[in-house]
């Protein structure tokens, strides 16, 4: 994918609300110990749903 | 018949597909997870070609992750956009003939019965508002009266997405669609009040704006099916290409639909009730 969701790691809080509201398979990935998410940019495809439900902002399409 | 079905050959796993591995190693086969650990095994979904920001395709996401058992369950699907992503699913998955979903599925559940009288396979229906409340209502309804031990699924977009948007039973009256440009003239279809009426023990309405809600209302129809009956789960699921909205509005459409016409709902027998207490009960202590 040319464009994708990016993760601001500073501002991710780990909700998991982005996850629950993908829908597309396995783009996010939950990381327990440092309780916030990384995104699987190849299965991505940039609709932008994800960063319309972060309440912290953190997700951004570039 | 064991989990470990899906276990390689050790000497073989180097050759596998990424994906396979993927799967055995960080699947949901076997567990006990759901839509709270989402993000944390592998999905049974795999890539699917759904347009960008589909309902539909987050509803099948969120159904299969609410799969009680997803080695031993089988999915029957029909054409339409439910299917793309549902035939790319790494689970047991049979299409049918459009409308026909119900009939195969009763005569798969019976059969898997009699294979596997101390097991339970959990036959799942899930397909469109148009292989269920257009084509296929009739078979649908008729194994809901007969009382077959299986669940239905809709994942209603309320048109017909993969063929250009032609109305469909369940597109609400009035809906301007790319083939209904004067509006749809009919009411949509009470599919959920038919299923109460026709033998189901239990039925839901939910939104994809409700991921819990939808994986516990997925849960219970899938539990109590094996044991009682039919049930029904009615899924709200909007499609951003033929409805006009942005792809990135899918969440704030559903959420609007569940303060109008899609207010989650739950009916259940007594006998039901009860068995959810338990079941529910259970689960519970497992937790703790
Ligand atoms: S919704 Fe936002 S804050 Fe919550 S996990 Fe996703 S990126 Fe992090
Ligand atoms: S932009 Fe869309 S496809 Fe990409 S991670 Fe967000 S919701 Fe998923
Ligand atoms: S046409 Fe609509 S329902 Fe079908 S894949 Fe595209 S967005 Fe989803």
């Amino acid at each position: 994918m040319y464009l994708s969701v990016r993760v601001d790691k500073e501002k991710c809080i780990g909700c998991k609300i982005c996850i629950t509201s993908c829908p597309e398979p396995n783009v996010f990935i939950f990381l327990p110990e440092q309780k916030l998410v990384e995104v699987n940019e190849s299965r991505c495809k940039a609709c932008g749903l994800c960063t319309t439900v972060c309440a912290k902002e953190a997700l951004k399409i570039g | 018949m064991s989990k470990k079905i899906i276990t390689p050959v050790a000497s073989l796993a180097h050759i596998l597909p990424e994906d396979y591995r993927d799967l055995v190693e960080k699947g949901p086969h076997g567990k006990s997870v759901g839509i709270k650990d989402l993000g944390s095994f592998k999905e049974i979904t795999e890539e699917h070609p759904h347009c960008a920001g589909c309902g539909v395709s987050l509803g099948v996401r969120l159904a299969l992750a609410a799969l009680p058992a997803p080695e031993d369950t089988l999915v029957v699907g029909t054409p339409g956009c439910s299917f793309f992503a549902l035939s790319q699913t790494a689970v047991n998955y049979s299409n049918t003939a459009f409308g026909n979903q119900n009939s195969v599925a009763s005569g798969l559940k019976r059969m898997l019965s009699i294979r596997y009288p101390d097991k339970d396979k959990d036959v799942v229906v899930m397909a469109g508002d148009g292989g269920i409340a257009d084509i296929g209502l009739d078979m649908t309804l008729h194994s809901w009266f007969r009382g077959e031990k299986i669940s239905t699924i809709m994942l209603d977009n309320e048109v017909y997405g993969n063929t250009g948007g032609q109305e469909s039973g369940m597109s609400p009256e009035g809906q301007v669609l790319h083939m209904a440009p004067k509006g749809k003239n009919f009411k949509k279809i009470p599919v959920f009040e038919m299923a109460r009426t026709a033998g189901c023990v239990y039925g839901a309405r939910v939104t994809i704006a409700s991921p819990k809600r939808l994986g516990r209302a997925v849960n219970r129809a899938i539990l109590l099916a094996r044991e009682l009956g039919p049930t029904y789960v009615q899924i709200y699921t909007p499609c951003p290409t033929n409805m006009k909205f942005s792809p990135a509005d899918t969440i704030r459409i559903a959420k609007e639909a569940g303060s109008t016409h899609y207010a989650f709902e739950e009916f259940m027998t007594e006998e039901a009730a009860l068995r959810i207490a338990v079941m529910e009960g259970e689960q519970g202590k497992i937790q703790d």
